[in-house]
């Protein structure tokens, strides 16, 4: 079977591109995987099905969508909320009408109102603000002819907006052996905290600030590590941060690496989520570090014994102080969530393991409906040759059995 | 108790899980229960007419008010889909073709996507009926061991014993010839064995069974020369069975990653050493090289040295029978219905 690939690829900047990289060389031992080249419309001649990563930036993401589009395909969602990715290709390419029609398919008529102050200025963008309340995924999943996702919590909330088709969800995949660039943090400070990544409110930036102050008092040699892009929404320039705050900008993946190998705890919160799952927080287990993340989404999903998860609410800030001072105060706690972490992003995240599962997703999704129309085939001439009709009550018991073995829909 | 043993069976074969359902049944019989064996014709093609074919088996309906049954014994593919509140799965083996044979040379799926989801969806419904069953046993270890790889259920170990015929201990002065026994079809590999024939010219080989593979290895037979040395003798009674096992030097039995394989135990009970090969799976669990046999590269070079060298020794032939026979009294009909209906 011939699998045509969408994807950013590095060298782009986006964690879909870092994860493909990753996935494609396992995945190519197992299938044969044809990249397509960046803004292709339709799959290469030839090929049986098409796998459309699909995540909510419209710069990456946008000329996938177009190809999905023209041809429905597997989707690897790896955002649920994905109206940004949306907005960028109706409004942001002047097409407001297609903008309208989205937001009304999703939120009826007061969607395509809100939407008419969004076109008209007299809103403020609504991904800037309230994505998750519309988060437009019928776009992509209207097109979709199976899901893949990352966790639990997007297969639940893909199935909440209505998809009918098969969802399969495949873990990410670890980096299985990395090359550590130069030591980046200062020697002789205990303990180090790195916050990674796109740095916003989103990753809640000012209540990671506002708790390691607090965490100082008690911990004065502690250093907190931000590093990556800052968005425009938080203040996190030199001046502004407080002593004991070391600020990066974007690091390469050697320094990255190092960086999360050099840190006592890593702090992976979110709020709110669009249904993501943290490339930082899968390379931090990998390495064993010992995680702080926000107990949402994905989040949640991980285990407590890898991670210690802060609840979104009006303790925020004090709650996260204290995992900190747990964290920092307790060398042997710090030990057992490494082991545990390690041994947790190799069971469940093994690459090899993530490949097989793609196979196997892949599979199901291109020929499944084929399959199960020609088994239902099969028992529907059957049934009719001895006189049962669709509105027997006999079907309904053959029907059951099949949906019991697993080939209904 | 009373007690249903399933098994598929192929239209006008009978092969091992034939014969394996059949001494079940008359064991269990033996022991006071009342058993039936059922039966469902199984076609395996096209398309997935194998998933149909599973859905037979689930529609099945075996309760009965009058008549309950107590326990489901189900055997292979496709029967252990059928539902019972107490069912036993003693795993001959699951569709190899979408397991371990699946590729190009023994497969029947291709890489199309439709061959692609049907080998999914019979992954799938293993999954379901195998994960439901009271109890899981696998007749090898090997067997055990796929169905771990590919469902993640564990199933216990429980060998079969071979059936029970007349078996005779091996004739004083030893025989001159290797017996090959088995369905004839390409994953038997007969035609290593030929092809060994062709290395040593001394070899003298008999070929018991028949099969769709007969055409080509008599083919392979003929352009090798090997007429007058490698005898065809077709399906064999009962009692011609027990008569070659008697009258050979060794059996030759290295099929490509055989479940189980009754033929080794046979040739046990006949006090006969067993060549094989490092790949054939179900056998090594009881062949044990330079004990109760040899254990060659999958290659006709070495089947021919290991052929050979048991020609030359034949004293130790001997014996490694006898040391054979040993390990295959210990496997009972008593430990193996005490497990199953116990369970």
């Amino acid at each position: 079977m011939r699998v045509a690939y969408f994807s950013p690829l590095p060298p782009e900047r986006s964690g879909v591109a870092d994860y493909s990289a990753l996935l494609l060389p396992a995945l190519q031992e197992r299938m044969d995987v044809t990249v397509v080249r960046r803004g292709a419309k339709k799959p290469p001649r030839g090929t049986d099905v098409a796998l459309y990563h699909v995540g909510n930036n419209p710069e990456a993401h946008g000329w996938i969508v177009d190809a999905l589009r023209r041809r429905s395909g597997i989707v690897v969602l790896h955002d649920f909320v994905v109206h940004h990715l949306i907005a960028g290709t109706t409004l942001g390419r002047g097409h407001s009408e297609a903008y309208l029609d989205a937001m009304q398919r999703d939120g009826g008529v007061l969607g395509r109102l809100l939407a008419h102050g969004v076109v008209d200025n007299l809103l403020p963008p609504i991904w800037e603000e309230r994505a998750q309340d519309f988060p437009l995924t019928r776009e992509v999943l209207d097109q979709a002819a199976g899901v893949i996702c990352h966790s639990r919590y997007v297969e639940r909330l893909v199935r909440e907006y209505g998809y009918e088709g098969q969802i399969s969800v495949i873990p990410m995949a670890a980096w299985p052996s990395v090359e550590l660039g130069e030591r980046l943090v200062p020697e002789g400070r205990s303990p180090v905290i790195v916050c990674v990544g796109y740095l916003n409110a989103g990753k809640r930036v000012p209540q990671l600030l506002a708790a390691f102050e607090q965490f100082r008092t008690r911990f004065p040699n502690a250093l907190l590590v931000l590093a990556g892009t800052a968005a425009s929404d938080v203040r996190i320039d030199a001046e502004s941060l407080g002593e004991g705050v070391l600020r990066l900008d974007h690091l390469d993946e050697a320094d990255l690496w190092r960086l999360l190998d050099d840190c006592d705890v890593c702090v992976s919160l979110r709020w709110p989520t669009m249904g993501e799952t943290s490339g930082m927080a899968i390379r931090a287990l990998s390495l064993g570090t010992p995680l702080v993340v926000s107990d949402v989404g994905w989040f949640s999903e991980l285990p407590d014994s890898v991670a210690i998860k802060v609840p979104v609410d009006e303790h925020e800030v004090r709650t996260l102080t204290a995992a900190l001072e747990q964290l920092g105060g307790d060398e042997a706690l710090r030990r057992e969530m490494s082991a545990a972490a390690t041994g947790y992003a190799r069971r469940e995240h093994d690459l090899g393991r993530v490949a097989d599962l793609y196979v196997a997703a892949i599979e199901e999704m291109a020929g499944g409906p084929s399959v199960r129309q020609a088994v239902l085939s099969d028992v529907a001439r059957a049934a009719h040759d001895v006189g049962i009709d669709k509105n027997d009550a006999q079907l309904s018991e053959i029907a059951a059995s099949v949906r019991e073995v697993g080939l209904g829909n | 108790m009373r007690i249903a043993v399933c098994a598929p069976q192929v239209p006008f074969e009978r092969g091992g899980t034939e014969i394996l359902a059949e001494m079940l049944t008359r064991q269990l019989r033996e022991r006071g229960h009342e058993v039936d064996e059922v039966r469902v014709p199984f076609k395996w093609y096209p398309g997935a007419r194998v998933l149909s074919e599973a859905l037979v088996w689930r529609l099945l309906d075996l309760d009965l008010e009058d008549r309950p049954v107590d326990l489901v014994i189900a055997t292979k593919f496709p029967s252990y889909a059928i539902r019972h509140p107490k069912k036993v799965v003693w795993l001959v083996h699951q569709f190899r073709q979408a397991y371990e044979l699946d590729g190009p040379e023994f497969g029947q799926f291709s890489q199309a996507p439709f061959d692609r989801a049907t080998v999914r969806s019979i992954h799938r419904v293993d999954r379901k009926v195998l994960g439901e069953a009271d109890r899981l046993f696998a007749i090898s270890q090997n067997v055990a061991d796929r169905l771990e790889r590919s469902t993640g259920l564990v199933a216990e170990v429980l060998p079969p014993p071979p059936q029970q015929l007349d078996y005779r201990p091996a004739t004083e002065d030893g025989g001159d010839f290797i017996l090959s026994v088995g369905r004839l079809d390409r994953a038997k590999r007969v035609d290593l064995l030929l092809e060994a024939a062709a290395v040593d010219t001394s070899l003298q080989v008999v070929v018991a069974g028949d099969g769709p593979d007969r055409e080509r290895l008599e083919r392979l037979s003929a352009k090798h020369r090997l007429n007058g040395r490698v005898t065809f003798a077709g399906r064999v009674t009962d009692d011609a069975l027990v008569d070659l096992y008697a009258r050979c030097l060794a059996v030759y039995y290295a099929p490509f990653d055989e479940d189980f394989g009754f033929v080794p135990y046979e040739a046990f009970l006949s006090e006969k050493p067993v060549v094989t090969t490092r790949d054939a799976g179900g056998p090594l669990e009881v062949v044990v090289d330079r004990q109760n046999g040899l254990v060659s590269d999958p290659v006709p070079e070495a089947v021919a040295a290991a052929c050979s060298w048991l020609t030359a020794h034949p004293d130790r032939a001997r014996a490694w029978g006898r040391a054979g026979k040993e390990t295959a009294e210990r496997i009972t009909w008593d430990a193996v219905v005490d497990r199953l209906v116990g369970s």
